[in-house]
This record gives structure tokens, sequence and C-alpha cells, in this order.
């Protein structure tokens, strides 16, 4: 269970602080119920995932956070001079898997599809390289609710079809919070749906619900 | 709440120690394989520093300073301050170069500066004795100390006034960035000050009272007390004070990390 209670967030710019991006946001996500979340261009979509995932902290507000989470899969926050194995490692140890790291990262390697560059540097990675690694990083641990902004854009057609089809392997034991453009996406692994705009957001038990709220406020 | 999920989730002692665990291997593989033979420089900086101030000491003469050998004087000197200065250096800037990193929530910025420290403090260590052990055998320079502990307390003092003023510098340096010009003003007078490569006792009072308001004059003036007994120490050192500052700098910047946490994080 996420319980986001009336969070506001704006960001610092060089002329002191921007117009807010989120106001006064609250929802409850319930545990094991996927979420999509709509909203134009802009609507702070990625700011709302990165706050729930807590790379991003609100101006104001909490968030409580009752399960194991993934960091929101796709912002690559990895450190560039070192290997793609030594920053898989330092994850399997923040989350406290020091015992069985050679399998962790066999997993990770053969479903990132990455090969001997797994053991260059990250920076020498293209994009799509270092998503697939970020992804099969995540994978490789079990959390109950995975962040994806865009994940299962990653790459190409037959690591997009991979990606999906972990995702549906985990229906059951563990649910997404995602954001993406493609309702087709959003239609295959979510139940639930928040609709973002003008920085309010509303949660709609259906997701249905929430793309024609999305589609309505278009045609104003 | 009771959830089955809560179960298996870690207990906050333990995510923080796997996360300094993580980091302190993270941080040491980055200091030694970033650059290369970044391994071969941590004891060919201290080395070369050490040639060079001893050709100036050559030049002007000086064989013996306070009753120890000059080069003995120096050794001790150059290495106990570079224990303050890479501790400080590299914990001022532990939090900007770790900044991906607090993308993972269980990382918080004072992890960096933790871990960041004890390497360091580790590394000096290890520059220590192996500079000493060199200098004993290959150019039979009297450094078998006369009172090891008496070494270790002014080292662990320097360590902790190193953390401590890191500390208080990286939350103002991530503020403010104008402020880290300051501190590289600051950081030459220090410098000299602290007697480490200027000899304290032919100063006269009242200024040398004055320069000895700087805490790292006494943890060098007690390191090479502990080298040999026979030198002789700047009147009114006093260990104590270092770690007086030590502590009251480390409370500082403590408090400033815990009051800015979020507005470090936001940035």
């Amino acid at each position: 269970m996420i319980i986001v209670e009336n969070i506001s967030k704006r960001y610092q710019t060089d002329h002191g602080p921007g117009k807010w991006v989120l106001e006064d946001v609250s929802f409850v996500i319930p545990r094991n119920v996927s979420v999509g979340i709509v909203g134009g261009n802009g609507a702070g979509k990625s700011t709302l995932l990165r706050i729930i995932g807590g790379v991003d902290q609100p101006s104001r507000g909490r968030i409580e956070r009752h399960c194991r989470m993934s960091w929101p899969i796709g912002s690559a926050n990895m450190q560039p001079s070192l290997t793609g194995r030594q920053n898989a490692k330092f994850l399997c140890r923040i989350h406290g898997h020091e015992d069985d790291i050679p399998e962790r990262l066999a997993f990770i390697q053969d479903f990132a599809e990455i090969g001997s560059l797994f053991d260059e540097p990250v920076r020498t990675y293209s994009p799509g390289m270092k998503s697939r690694l970020q992804f099969g990083i995540s994978l490789a641990f079990k959390f109950e609710v995975y962040i994806s902004d865009e994940a299962t854009s990653a790459g190409d057609a037959s690591f997009r079809q991979k990606a999906s089809d972990a995702f549906k392997n985990m229906v059951g034991q563990a649910s997404l919070i995602m954001a993406a453009h493609g309702e087709g996406a959003l239609k295959e692994f979510c139940t639930s749906g928040i609709f973002i705009n003008k920085g309010r957001a509303v949660w709609f038990d259906a997701l249905d619900d929430a793309l024609s709220a999305y589609k309505d406020s278009i045609k104003k | 709440m009771t959830t089955p999920s809560n179960e298996r989730l870690r207990t906050p002692l333990a995510v923080t120690l796997s996360v300094w665990n993580a980091l302190f291997l993270r941080e040491a593989v980055t200091r030694l394989s970033s650059g290369r033979g970044a391994a071969v420089w941590l004891l060919g900086e201290p080395i070369l520093n050490v040639a060079v101030m001893l050709v100036i000491f050559t030049v002007i003469r000086m064989k013996v300073v306070s009753g120890i050998d000059v080069l003995a004087w120096l050794i001790v000197g150059l290495t106990f301050i570079s224990v303050y200065k890479r501790t400080s250096s590299q914990v001022q800037n532990a939090i900007s170069a770790n900044k991906t990193l607090f993308g993972y929530r269980q990382v918080k910025p004072i992890d960096t500066l933790l871990t960041r420290a004890f390497l360091e403090g580790f590394i000096a260590l290890l520059v220590i004795i192996i500079t000493s052990a060199g200098a004993i055998f290959l150019i039979n320079v009297d450094l078998i100390p006369d009172d090891a502990g008496m070494m270790l307390s002014a080292f662990f003092g320097l360590w902790l006034m190193g953390l401590g003023y890191g500390m208080i510098c990286s939350v103002t340096v991530e503020l403010v960035p104008e402020f880290g010009k300051v501190i590289g003003l600051l950081g030459m007078p220090i410098y000299f000050t602290s007697g480490a490569i200027f000899p304290l006792h032919s100063i006269p009072q009242p200024y040398l009272g004055w320069v000895l308001y700087n805490p790292l004059a006494h943890g060098l003036e007690v390191a090479r007390l502990g080298v040999s007994s026979y030198y002789h120490v700047v009147n009114g050192t006093n260990l104590t004070y270092l770690y007086q500052c030590a502590l009251v700098s480390i409370f500082f910047g403590l408090a400033l990390q815990i009051h800015f946490a979020r507005r470090i994080l936001i940035k």
C-alpha cells in the first residue's frame, strides 16, 4: 500500500521558486493494484513517479510506502565510469543481497543481453543498452511494486516484447505504477488510473474512466 | 501495520549497514582505478611532496628542527597534515560526486560523507605506514615511534577534524556554491599555520598564540613528539584542544546535515 498525502511540488529555478507542478495531490494505491498515470506532456507524470519512487522529494506533503518498491525503471542512475557489473553489484549490495551476488549478476547479464559489454564502463553504452541494463537489474530483485516511466519502450522490438512478457509473468506477485503515452501498454497492465491535469491528480478505480477523462480534457 | 509484506522489509539499521558496505567498496574501486596509475599516485604524491620540501630545506641548510632530524620532522608533518587535507576535501565533495546515487531511496547524503571519511582515513593510515617504513629501511631516518599511542591519538584527532570540517563545507558548498571559493582561500593560511612545512617554534609571541588557534598545529606537534621524545613541542600545545574543535565541528556538521537534508536532496 502506498499513501500519498497532500503532496505539492515545485522546482527551484534560477529566479526563485518556479510554478507548482503538482498541487495538493492525495491518493492511496491499494496492494496489488496496478496503476496507469495519464496526462499531457508536462502535466507532471514523471514528477509524480519520481516522488513516489523517492528519487525526488515533494516540496510539501508526505508519502508512506508499505512495500518493497523499485526505483523508476528507465531513469539510469548509474556511475558512468564504473562498469555495468560494478554498478549492478552496488545495487545488489544496497538492496541487501550480499550473499547471492553471482547468481543475480548472471541473471542481469543474461536478461539485458549485453554480453561482454557488462565489463565495460557504463559511459560507453548506448541509451538503449543502458535502459536494458537498468531493466534487467530491477527484475533481479523481487520488488512488490515496480515504477515504470515508459520503461517498456526501451530497446528494440524484441527486447520490448521480452520486457512486456516479464511484466506479464509477474502479475499476481507484483504490481506496476506506470506512465506511458501508448494506451495499449496501459490497458495491458493496469486496472486503475490517475489522471493529472493542471497540477491536480484524480484517482479512478477503473483505468478506462481515467483515459476518458483525459480525452475529454483534450477535446475542450 | 503488520501486512505480510512488512515482515520482509529490512530494519533501518540493516539497510544503512548494507549501504555503507556497498558505498565503501564502490568508493575504493573508483579511488584506485580512476585515471592512470591512481593507486601509484596515492603513494607517489606524499613522497614527491616530502622530496620537494627536503630540497628547499637543504638549500637553506636546516638539518635539525626542534631537536629532531629535519627529514623525520617533514615526513611526519606532511603525511599527518594530509590525513586532515584528504579527508576534508573528499568529504566536502562527497555529495556532488554521488548525486546520482540519491535516486535510490536507501542512500542518504550522510552515508556518502561517512564512508568517504572511513576510506580516506584508511588510505591515509596505509600511506603513513608505507612511507615511514620506506624511510626507515631505505634512507635510515629515525621514524620508529617512541610513543605509538600518542601518534595514533594525533592521527585520530586530525582525521576527526577533517571529517567535521568536510561535513560543514559539504553542506555550505552544496547550498551556496560561491562558498567553495572562500573555502579554497581559507585552505592556504590553515595549511601554513599548521606547522607542516614551517617550524612554529621560530614564531614569537603574541603571534604564536594566534597561530595556535589552528587546531591542526596541535595534532602535528603531538605526532612529532610521538616519533621522538626528544622533540621540543611548541609551548601551548594541547591535543585536547584539537579534539574539542573536531567534536564541535562534527556536531555542527551533523546538525547542518540534518537541518538541510531535504534541501540537499531537492537540489
